[in-house]
C-alpha cells in the first residue's frame, strides 16, 4: 500500500459524505496528492478499492486535472504562464532562459529534485506580466536579474 | 500493232521508272521501324503495361485499399490484404488480368497513394491465359520512377484537396 | 379512390388520437412542436432527434446510439429551433410544446459542415488503408455536406504507439481490439456503451481538451465479453477487430441476414460474405429490438469462425481396423446401413438409440425424429446431452416450468428483475443486457439469488449468496417471510415445505433473515416482474424440487398477473427440440398429433440420455446415432459415458470437427454449420426465426437434415417427399395450441441436502466461459484467442488460503478423476465455491463429476513445480 493508513482513513470518511461513491474521486485523489504529491497507476487502483468503484473512473478523473501530478515532482513546482499578456512581455525567453539556468527542459525536474519547470494557462495576474508562481506564491514584474536572484534564495532556503 | 509497241514502251519505260522509284528508296530514310530491334518512342501519356511504385526508402506505396479495383470498369483487378510485421496495411495478392484490361488507367486516378501507374511497355503477348494474369512480384518495380509525368499532374490535383504526400 | 383516401386519412387521425388519449391516460403528457413545417405530437421527454427519425427525417450523428443516453458529444445533429439564439444539439434537446424546428436550414447546414470541419483538423484522412471505408460515417457525412478543403495549415496531431518501440500508429487494446487514435473523434460512443450498457469498466477517455485519448484501463485488457460491440458501434474506423482488419473492403461484400447459433434468444445478425468466395468474413448485429437491442455478445458475433475454420471435417470418415479413413458419402452410408440392419436384426431395433444437438434447426430435429420413431420405431432419442439424470415426463414441475411463457422484451419494463441460479453474463448475454436497460433507464429493482457473487450483481439491489444446494430451502424461505409478514393471505402452504420457519430456512441456506424478507418484499410489491431461472437449475439433480418450490413462489405471490418466470434453456434451438417432441416421452397433445402425421407412434420404453447410456453399459442399446452433440465432453460424468460408448457396437457421429465423440465413432459424418443451410430455430420465447444460407457447404459436408434424409432413403422409406413437406410438418407441430400447464395447488417441498465430505471440501461448478458457449466455439479462433484453455476461478481469499498467484496451476481431485489447472483469481467468486468451464476439450473437466450428485465436491491442492 501506497496510501498512509490515515489516507485511507480520511477517504473513507470523506466517501462516507456523499450519496453516490463516486462523488468521492476528487477529495480522494486530493488527499492521495497531499501524501504522496503525485498520483499514479497504483493509486488509481488503492483508490478504486477503498471507495468502491471502477479504476477506470479513478484514472480518468485523474487525468482529467492537471491539478493531480502523475509522477513526482521537485520541492519547488515553477509554473510560468505562458498566455498572450505574458507572452507579448517575453514570457517565452523567459522560459528558456529558466531552462538553461535550471539545466531541464519544460516539464521536467532538476536532477536534486529540486525544481520543476511547467509553463501553465493565464494565472490571472496580467497587469504584472510576466510572472509565474512557485508553489503557492506569485512572482510578478520578472527580469533575468529577479529569476537569479529568486533561485538563489530558493536554493538556499532548501 | 499499236498494242504490241505499248507492250515495249512498257518493258523499256515504266519499269525503268518504276525501278527508279525503288532505287532511290535505297538511300531515303524508311519510315517503317525494324521492329524488334527498334522501337518507336511512346507518347509520355502512353497507357502501356502496370506497374507498380514504391517510396523512395523502398517500401511499397500499395497498400491495397482496392480503390483502383473498384474503380475498374473491366473488373480486371484483384486483391488481398495483409497486414505487415509492423502492423501496416500492405498488398498479399495484388493482381491485374491483362486480357481484361481495356487500359483506361482508371485505377492510377483512383489510386490514392500514387502507387500503381500505366507505363510505356506494350509487349507482353503470350502463348497461354495464365500468363497474362499479372502478379505483384512482376509489376512492383524494383527503385522507384521519378520521371513519370503523370506523377506531379496527379500530386498537383491532390495538392488542391489538401492531401500532402504521406512522410515516412 | 378520394373517398377511400380520405377514409384512410381519416383512420389515421383517430388512431392518432387515440394513442396521443392512451399516453395521456398512461400518465405521460404529450407534446406538439412542428419539425420542418409538419406538426408531430410526441410524448413528452421525447428529444427532437427521437422525434424526427419518428417522421423519417434523417438528421446525421456520430455519438449518439438509440440504445444509450444522450451526451451531445459530437455536436453533428444541430437544428435550428425558433427563439432560441444558437443551434441546438438536437439529440440532447427534448421536444417542447409550440417548438418551431428546422432540420435543414442554411444555417444548420452551415454549422454541420463547421463541425465536420473540425472533426478533420486532425483526423488522418487514411481512408485508403482504414477498414472502416465505404461505411463510415465520418466519409458519409464529409461527402454529403461537400466539405472538400481544410484551412487548417499546421500539422496535424498523431498519436503513435510508443510501447514497443515502434512509432506506428494502432495500439492493440485487446485480444480482439485495435485502436488508431489518430482517426477518433472522440464521440465517447465505445466507452459510454462500455459502462453503460455493459457494465465493464476496461475503457475511459483519458486527458482532456485537445489531447483527450480513449484508451483501455491501466495495466487492462479490454476483454469483456461484449467488447466486439466497440467496434461496431465506432463511427470512425478508430477502433477495428482483428477478424476483419485488412481483410477485405466492405463494398466487395455481401450480407446475409441470419441469426446467432450460440445464444438460446436467437441474436439477429448479418453475415458479410465475399460475392466469389465462399467465405464469411464478419458478423455483425442487425438491430432486433424485440431480442437483442443491436448488441451482440462476442459468443455470437466470432461465433462463425466455427463454420470457417480450417479444422472442420472435410469427408466422411469410417472406421477400418481401428483407425478412421476417409470415404466416400456412398460408402458411409452403406456402412450404417448395413450395420444398423445387423444390429436391429440381432437384437431387435429397440437397441438403436440416438441424440441430437440443440444447435440443429427444426427440420432437421424434426427429421430426425421422425427416423428415430417411424424408421427405427425407437423411443430412445433425446438432445439433452449436458443435464445429468433427466426427469422423465412432461408433467414434471420442472418441465412445466421449461415450457412456460417468457418475453425479452417484457424484461425492459419490469419493474422487478430476479436472477435465479443463473449466471446470466455467462448462460443469457442478451437478457443480461437488457437486464442493465432496465436497470439504467426505468431504475428497476434488481435482485440476484445465487450460491456464488455472480458478474451481472454489480447493479444488484440486493445480493443473496446462499450455501450452494441449498436453492430451494431459499425460496422456501422467502415464500415462508412472505406469511410471516403477513404480505400474502394464502396460508396453504404451511406444513408442505420445510423447514418451518424463516429463521431455519434462513441458517440452513446460509443466509441472513433479513435478505429473505427483503426479497419476499420486494416481490410482493412489485408491479411487474421478470424472475429469471437458468442452468444451476437445469443442471442440477433436484431440478424438480427446485421447480417445485420455484412454483410455489409463483403460485404464493401470484406471478400468472403480474409477471412472467421460466427456466431459460440453453442452446439456440432447445425450446423448438422440446416443442418438436423430441423427447422421449413427449406430452401426450404432441403425441398424438405426431402419431397423426406420422400413421404410427413406437410403444417402446422411452429412455433419455441417461438412460441410454446406461443401457448401453448393459449392451442393451447396441447402435448409436449422434448428430452434433458432443456427451463425452459434456455429460456430467466422463467415465460413464466412455464405458457406454465404447460398449456400443456401432456409433455414427455427426460433426463440424473432430471431437472427443467422433473419435470413438465407426462412421463420422461432417455436418454443415448453421451458416451453410436455409434453416429456422425456435428461441426461448418461443419465437420462431429463419437464418437464411450464407454459404454453401464448406468441403464435403452436409446439412443434418441432408444425413438424415439419405440415412432413411438408404433404409428404404423415404421421410418426406421434399423438405417443403417436412416444414408443413414442423409448422404444424409448433402451431399446436400449447396449454401452458400449472399445477393446481401447492408443491410439497422436502429440500434434499448433501452432506459435506471431510476429503473434498470445496464445491465445484461448471459452467460456460462467458466467450464460449458449448463444445464448438473452442475452434474459432477469434474467441479462443479471448479464453484457449481452461481454468479454475476462485476468490483472492481461497487462492491465498491455498498460497496460489493467478496463473499457477492447481491440482483439482474428486472421488473419480483429477485435473490440472491454471487458477484465475475473481472478485466475483466468493462463498467457497470454484468454477471451471466446460467448453475445452483438452481439460476434460467433466471426469471429475458423477452423475448421480447434487454437488460435485473437490480437493485443490498445488502442483508443486
Amino acid at each position: 500500500m501506497m496510501l498512509s493508513e490515515e489516507s485511507v482513513k480520511a477517504i473513507k470518511e470523506r466517501a462516507g459524505r456523499y450519496p453516490h461513491r463516486k462523488s468521492a474521486i476528487l477529495p480522494a485523489l486530493t488527499i492521495a496528492c497531499r501524501q504522496l504529491g503525485y498520483v499514479d497507476e497504483t493509486v488509481y487502483r488503492e483508490i478504486s478499492k477503498i471507495i468502491r468503484i471502477p479504476m477506470v473512473e479513478v484514472a480518468e478523473a485523474a487525468t482529467f486535472y492537471t491539478m493531480f501530478p502523475k509522477a513526482p515532482r521537485g520541492k519547488y513546482l515553477i509554473q510560468v504562464c505562458h498566455n498572450i499578456s505574458c507572452a507579448l512581455l517575453g514570457a517565452d525567453s523567459l522560459i528558456g532562459y529558466l531552462e538553461q539556468k535550471l539545466g531541464i527542459t519544460k516539464g521536467e525536474t532538476t536532477p536534486d529534485d529540486l525544481f520543476t519547470l511547467i509553463s501553465v494557462e493565464c494565472l490571472g495576474s496580467c497587469a504584472t506580466a510576466p510572472m509565474m508562481q512557485i508553489n503557492e506564491d506569485y512572482y510578478e514584474n520578472l527580469t533575468r536579474q529577479k529569476v537569479d536572484d529568486i533561485l538563489q534564495d530558493l536554493r538556499s532556503k532548501a | 500493232m499499236k498494242e504490241v509497241i505499248k507492250a515495249i514502251g512498257n518493258v523499256f519505260i515504266s519499269m525503268p521508272k518504276g525501278l527508279f522509284v525503288t532505287f532511290k528508296h535505297l538511300f531515303i530514310k524508311p519510315v517503317t521501324l525494324d521492329y524488334p530491334k527498334q522501337k518507336n518512342p511512346m507518347s509520355p501519356r502512353y497507357r502501356g503495361k502496370h506497374y507498380l511504385e514504391r517510396y523512395d526508402d523502398g517500401t511499397e506505396r500499395c497498400v491495397c485499399c482496392g480503390l483502383c479495383a473498384a474503380a475498374c470498369p473491366a473488373d480486371a483487378i484483384y486483391m488481398e490484404p495483409d497486414e505487415t510485421e509492423k502492423g501496416e496495411r500492405c498488398a498479399k495478392v495484388y493482381e491485374i488480368n491483362l486480357l481484361r484490361c481495356i487500359f483506361c488507367g482508371f485505377c492510377e486516378e483512383a489510386c490514392p497513394e500514387e502507387a500503381i501507374f500505366l507505363g510505356q511497355e506494350y509487349e507482353f503477348s503470350a502463348g497461354d491465359r495464365d500468363s497474362f494474369i499479372w502478379t505483384k512480384e512482376e509489376m512492383l518495380v524494383q527503385h522507384p520512377r521519378k520521371d513519370n509525368p503523370l506523377k506531379r499532374v496527379i500530386r498537383r490535383v491532390r495538392k488542391v484537396y489538401g492531401v500532402t504526400d504521406k512522410v515516412k | 379512390m378520394q373517398g377511400k383516401v380520405g377514409v384512410f386519412v381519416s383512420i389515421g387521425i383517430v388512431m392518432a388520437e387515440q394513442v396521443k388519449k392512451e399516453q395521456a391516460v398512461s400518465g405521460v403528457p404529450m407534446v406538439t412542436a412542428t419539425i420542418d413545417g409538419r406538426e408531430v405530437t410526441v410524448p413528452k421527454g421525447t428529444t427532437v432527434l427521437e422525434a424526427a427519425r419518428e417522421m423519417g427525417i434523417h438528421i446525421p450523428t456520430f455519438c449518439w446510439h438509440p440504445k444509450l443516453k444522450s451526451v451531445g458529444a459530437c455536436r453533428m445533429c444541430y437544428v435550428e429551433i425558433e427563439r432560441m439564439p444558437k443551434l441546438q444539439v438536437s439529440c440532447a434537446t427534448e421536444v417542447m410544446e409550440g417548438m418551431v424546428i428546422q432540420t435543414a436550414s442554411e444555417q444548420v447546414l452551415q454549422g454541420r459542415k463547421a463541425v465536420i470541419e473540425f472533426i478533420l483538423l486532425n483526423h488522418p484522412l487514411d481512408c485508403p488503408t482504414c477498414d472502416k471505408g465505404g461505411e463510415c460515417d465520418l466519409q458519409n457525412h464529409t461527402f454529403a455536406h461537400a466539405v472538400d478543403d481544410s484551412r487548417y495549415s499546421f500539422k496535424k496531431a498523431r498519436y503513435t504507439d510508443g510501447t514497443d518501440g515502434t512509432t506506428f500508429d494502432d495500439k492493440r487494446l485487446g485480444p480482439e481490439i485495435v485502436l488508431n487514435r489518430n482517426r477518433c473523434i472522440l464521440c465517447y460512443k465505445c466507452v459510454r456503451a462500455n459502462k453503460e450498457a455493459f457494465g465493464e469498466y476496461d475503457l475511459g477517455v483519458y486527458e482532456r481538451g485537445n489531447i483527450a485519448e480513449i484508451n483501455s484501463a491501466p495495466g487492462h485488457e479490454v476483454d469483456n465479453p461484449f467488447s466486439g460491440n466497440l467496434v461496431e458501434i465506432c463511427p470512425v474506423g478508430a477502433l477495428t477487430n482483428s477478424d476483419w482488419r485488412y481483410k477485405i473492403r466492405v463494398w466487395l461484400t455481401q450480407t446475409t441476414s441470419s441469426i446467432c447459433n450460440m445464444t438460446s434468444s436467437g441474436s439477429n445478425i448479418l453475415f458479410y460474405k465475399e460475392k466469389n468466395h465462399n467465405k464469411i468474413y464478419r458478423v455483425t448485429s442487425r438491430m432486433n429490438d424485440s431480442i437483442d437491442d443491436g448488441w451482440l455478445p462476442d459468443v455470437s458475433r466470432y461465433g462463425y469462425q466455427i463454420a470457417t475454420t480450417e479444422e472442420r471435417l472435410k469427408t466422411p470418415l469410417i472406421k477400418k481396423d481401428g483407425k478412421q479413413v476417409e470415404a466416400t458419402w456412398d460408402e458411409a452410408m452403406t456402412v450404417i446401413h448395413n450395420r444398423f440392419t445387423e444390429i436391429a436384426e440381432k437384437k431387435g431395433k429397440v437397441c438403436l438409440g440416438g441424440l441430437a444437438s440443440p444447435y440443429l434447426d427444426n427440420d432437421s430435429l424434426h427429421s430426425f425424429n421422425k427416423l428415430f420413431r417411424t424408421v427405427f420405431k425407437s423411443n430412445n432419442i433425446d438432445f439433452r446431452s449436458d443435464y445429468r439424470m433427466l426427469p422423465e415426463g412432461a408433467d414434471s414441475p420442472y418441465e412445466m416450468l421449461v415450457d412456460q411463457p417468457f418475453t425479452i422484451a417484457d424484461i425492459d419494463d419490469s419493474d422487478l428483475i430476479i436472477s435465479f441460479g443463473s449466471d446470466l453474463i455467462r448462460e443469457h448475454p442478451n437478457e443480461y443486457l437488457r437486464m442493465r436497460k432496465a436497470y439504467n433507464f426505468k431504475r428497476a429493482k434488481v435482485v440476484s439469488i445465487n450460491p456464488y457473487a455472480v458478474k451481472s450483481a454489480d447493479i444488484a439491489e440486493l445480493e443473496v449468496i446462499h450455501s450452494i444446494g441449498r436453492a430451494e430451502t431459499v425460496l422456501n424461505g422467502i415464500c415462508l417471510a412472505a406469511m410471516e409478514m403477513g404480505l400474502v393471505n394464502n396460508q396453504d402452504l404451511t406444513g408442505k415445505i420445510a423447514p418451518a420457519t424463516t429463521a431455519e430456512a434462513a441458517s440452513d441456506a446460509g443466509v441472513t433473515e433479513d435478505d429473505l424478507k427483503e426479497v419476499a418484499r420486494a416481490i410482493s410489491s412489485a408491479k411487474k416482474i421478470s424472475f429469471i431461472c437458468g442452468e444451476m437449475v437445469s443442471r442440477s439433480i433436484a431440478r424438480d424440487t427446485i421447480a417445485s418450490a420455484l412454483w410455489n413462489l409463483y403460485l404464493l405471490f401470484g406471478f400468472k398477473d403480474k409477471g412472467q418466470m421460466a427456466i431459460l434453456p440453453r442452446y439456440a434451438n432447445s425450446r423448438g427440440a422440446g416443442s418438436l417432441g423430441l423427447l422421449p416421452s413427449p406430452s401426450d397433445g404432441l403425441r398424438n398429433t405426431l402419431s397423426g402425421l406420422w400413421g404410427c407412434f413406437p410403444e417402446s420404453d422411452p429412455n433419455n440420455t441417461d438412460a441410454m447410456l446406461a443401457l448401453m453399459r448393459k449392451e442393451e442399446i447396441s447402435g448409436f446415432f449422434i448428430i452434433g452433440a458432443n456427451p463425452l465432453m459434456l455429460y456430467p460424468d466422463r467415465q460413464f459415458v466412455t464405458d457406454g460408448l465404447e460398449r456400443l457396437d456401432f456409433l455414427v457421429a455427426c460433426d463440424l470437427f473432430e471431437t472427443d465423440t467422433t473419435e470413438l465413432a465407426d462412421v463420422v459424418l461432417p455436418l454443415s454449420s448453421w451458416a451453410e443451410y436455409d434453416g429456422d430455430y425456435v428461441n426461448l420465447e418461443g419465437k420462431v426465426q429463419h437464418a437464411r444460407q450464407a454459404i454453401k457447404p464448406l468441403y464435403q459436408s452436409k446439412p443434418a437434415y441432408e444425413i438424415i434424409t439419405m440415412v432413411a432413403e438408404k433404409f428404404g422409406a423415404p421421410l418426406f417427399e421434399s423438405i417443403e413437406a417436412c416444414r408443413k410438418e414442423v409448422d404444424e407441430l409448433l402451431s399446436m395450441t400449447h396449454s401452458t400447464k400449472f399445477p393446481s395447488q401447492f408443491l410439497e417441498v422436502k429440500p434434499c441436502y448433501e452432506d459435506a465430505e471431510e476429503e473434498y471440501p470445496t464445491p465445484l461448478l461448471i459452467c460456460d466461459d462467458p466467450h464460449h458457449c458449448g463444445h464448438r466455439t473452442e475452434k474459432s479462433q477469434s474467441l479462443s484467442n479471448f479464453v484457449s484453455e481452461a481454468y479454475i476461478e476462485m476468490s483472492p481469499e481461497k487462492a491465498e488460503k491455498l498460497a496460489v498467484k493467478d496463473g499457477e496451476s492447481v491440482r483439482v481431485e474428486s472421488p473419480v478423476g483429477k485435473i490440472v489447472v491454471p487458477v484465475r483469481i475473481s472478485d466475483c467468486i466468493d462463498n467457497n465455491v470454484v468454477l471451471i468451464p466446460r467448453n475445452f476439450a483438452s481439460t476434460q473437466v467433466t471426469s471429475l463429476l458423477m452423475r448421480k450428485r447434487r454437488l460435485d465436491r473437490v480437493k485443490i491442492t498445488k502442483v508443486d513445480e
